[in-house]
């Protein structure tokens, strides 16, 4: 024992010691949530839990008139929507559209960076970052309920809005939608929580329509154009492969992504593009002035049948990458764009 | 005497059998690495590729327009810039691990790439351009930063040591390195936006790259290597330690001064091109000294050839092995290049 450098009892003292002091702190953790804790903010990322899915299906075919409110967040946290809402928070654009096109325009106090511009919305909407909000603010606000997408866990602390739900506020998750059935879900999960299901369906049903009539034409094309579609510019390129609704929705004009082989958002090396030689370009890049001409002036990539052919061109930004009823604006322009001879010829802006 | 003339040609005889591998397989990686990627192209149409454009002739119509593409504006630059790259970052380690008598130098130690890496950054996140570089303004800066911080640290150097220790010099560059290091992390947390874009570039990369930035880091590297090794003698000399070099008539400071600096010149240009690739400047000096010998007249050209091999080796895997990402090349030639040297250095430690 002697010999020892430390010795055994030093490492039981040092050890009590750091046990009392972490019993001490325990006590400063806050009172259980009120609202009961399903929300595991990594889990949900992995999951992309949609169990809200099958319960409005089940509401939808009992009770048209009084819906009741979901009692889970799309993400699959429990929640307690308020009856009344009349001041909402929205902290993505693609909810802020959903809640616009829901007539709700006029309830949302609480915004975030993106959404600044969009019809619709009060000029007194605070504005906040989706990333780091400022929990306290937003409480000061007394939203009766928050609507926030996924991406926000991803930022500096796992839970941002925790704040808000500690003080009894109703924080509703949506994680980032992949397919456009879940998108569908989520603007039936925001019509049913601001008890506006029928236009929430109608929205929808407008949707389904569009689809159709574009269905209907992409059967009738037999030969599939290749598309490759940007949503970074140089120097990092980034596209995608499956498992995204942009992919879904190239698919459903009737062509194929050059990337289809892959899964999710990855970054391209510009061989590799170039390589694939697609029969048109497509870029949603908004964050330069000219991505198209950006693409074209690109070292090595003139010998490709999209640049000499000059198929390459820009599909609005926000329509594009939104997960809710205006992708089926990016749907027509990406349909003109790939094939002008089915769907009619592409117009930058409609 | 004769036995002596026998044993001294047998060592020149394996020496140069030794030079005719290493550029054999320096070109077999040369092949390989515009050859493979995600379109393996053969080294036939290569060869034909590259004689009808050095010559004017025109392509066989076999040979697809995305395929002359791919070889002539995207890969050769890319596998030549490495190539280049590789080689003056281990002709000017050879050069630091000599002047400054310690086998850890490196191309980096006074200071070039935090200078450089400043200089990019500052040219990223305020969007400067100047008009007739175009281009060009972000290797540029970066080379002038990179340079002026080796300037600062060796003139501090010499004015508070009389005689330019090494230790001094060693010093002068880490104090200057760090001091700037924390510049940049300063501008780059208070522009988070360009953040990826400033890590992206430090971790070091090939992608991208046109004829232009070949061309000058060509020049660049075309004047100083062959300047390095006409220092040969005196480098040897000075490897015998300062006190033996000034007896036997080097001029000891002078002779530092144009051998840092160019050194400086070398990495700072492949830096300001490529990004800051670490470890290819460290060991193939090591590697180039253990297949043969001290001798710089041998080794400062071998070890540049072998550098500029393992960047064109390095770069072909780190755009291959996540096909379509890329890896960052800084990464993978400390993850080839670590037990590889690892195992050739201590083999022979074991044996002796």
């Amino acid at each position: 024992m002697k010999n020892r450098i430390i010795s055994i009892k030093a490492i039981i003292a040092v050890l009590l010691v750091n046990a009392m002091i972490i019993l001490s702190f325990s006590a400063c953790l806050g009172p259980a949530d009120k609202i009961s804790n399903g929300s595991q903010p990594n889990n949900g990322l992995e999951q992309n839990e949609k169990s809200s899915g099958a319960e409005t299906q089940k509401e939808t075919s009992s009770d048209t008139q009084a819906e009741e409110l979901p009692t889970k967040d799309p993400q699959g946290n429990d929640i307690e929507i308020p009856e009344k809402l009349n001041s909402i928070a929205a902290m993505a654009p693609a909810i802020v559209e959903i809640l616009v096109d829901l007539g709700l325009g006029d309830k949302i106090v609480a915004i975030e960076l993106a959404s600044v511009g969009i019809e619709g919305i009060r000029e007194d909407a605070m504005v906040f970052d989706m990333m780091a909000p400022d929990a306290e603010k937003l409480i000061s606000l007394k939203p009766d309920i928050l609507f926030a997408s996924t991406i926000s866990q991803l930022g500096g602390s796992e839970d941002p809005f925790k704040l808000l739900q500690d003080v009894g506020i109703c924080v509703a998750y949506i994680p980032t939608s992949d397919t456009i059935d879940d998108i569908k879900n989520d603007i039936m999960f925001i019509a049913k929580a601001t008890k506006t299901a029928d236009k929430g369906r109608m929205i929808i049903e407008k949707m389904e329509k569009e689809i159709e009539r574009i269905s209907n034409i992409a059967k009738t094309i037999t030969e599939k154009k290749k598309v490759y579609f940007e949503i970074a510019a140089a120097p990092t390129i980034y596209s995608f492969g499956k498992g995204v609704f942009l992919n879904e929705m190239i698919e459903l004009i009737g062509a194929e992504n050059v990337f289809a082989d892959q899964t999710s958002w990855m970054s391209v090396a510009p061989e590799v593009a170039v390589a694939k030689d697609p029969d048109v370009i497509l870029t949603n890049v908004n964050y330069i002035e000219d991505p198209v001409a950006e693409i074209k002036s690109r070292d090595g990539w003139q010998d490709m049948k999209a640049i000499k052919n000059d198929d390459v061109y820009y599909i609005d930004n926000m329509a594009s990458s939104l997960p809710n009823q205006n992708i089926i604006k990016a749907l027509w322009q990406i349909a003109k764009a790939v094939y002008p001879d089915k769907y009619g010829s592409y117009e930058k802006k409609d | 005497m004769q036995k002596q003339y026998i044993l001294i040609s047998m060592v020149v005889m394996r020496r140069k059998i030794k030079v005719l591998i290493s550029i054999s397989i320096c070109i077999i990686v040369l092949l390989a690495g515009i050859g493979i990627g995600s379109v393996p192209i053969s080294p036939a149409d290569i060869f034909i590729i590259l004689w009808s454009k050095l010559f004017g002739r025109a392509i066989p119509p076999k040979i697809s327009d995305i395929t002359v593409s791919l070889v002539w504006k995207l890969r050769l630059p890319r596998v030549l810039l490495a190539f280049i790259v590789g080689g003056a970052l281990s002709a000017s380690g050879t050069v630091m691990q000599s002047v400054l008598k310690n086998p850890l130098a490196s191309s980096y130690t006074l200071g070039v790439s935090s200078g450089a890496a400043l200089g990019a950054g500052i040219v990223i996140i305020f969007g400067i351009t100047i008009s007739i570089l175009g281009r060009l303004t972000l290797p540029i800066i970066g080379l002038t930063s990179g340079l002026l911080t080796v300037f600062l640290a060796v003139t501090f150097a010499s004015k508070i040591d009389k005689n330019m220790e090494n230790n001094t010099i060693i010093l002068a560059g880490m104090v200057f390195s760090l001091f700037i290091n924390s510049i940049l992390t300063i501008v780059s947390s208070m522009a988070k936006g360009h953040l990826e874009r400033i890590v992206f570039w430090q971790m070091g990369s090939f992608a991208s790259k046109d004829w232009i930035s070949v061309i000058i880091l060509a020049c660049i590297a075309g004047v100083g290597i062959p300047c390095v090794i006409r220092f040969s003698r005196e480098l040897d000399i000075m490897t015998f330690g300062e006190e033996q070099a000034q007896a036997i008539g080097v001029e000891l400071k002078k002779v530092k001064w144009y051998l840092l600096a160019l050194s400086a010149a070398l990495t700072g240009s492949a830096v300001a091109f490529s990004g800051i690739i670490g470890f290819v400047d460290l060991i193939t000096p090591h590697v180039a000294r253990k297949l043969f010998g001290s001798t710089h007249r041998y080794v400062v050209p071998l070890s540049a050839l072998f550098g500029g091999t393992f960047m064109v080796a390095a770069d072909l895997v780190a755009r291959t092995v996540i096909s379509p990402s890329e890896l960052p090349v800084g990464a993978v030639t400390a993850l080839i290049g670590a037990p590889f040297f690892g195992y050739i250095y201590f083999k022979r430690r074991k044996k002796g």
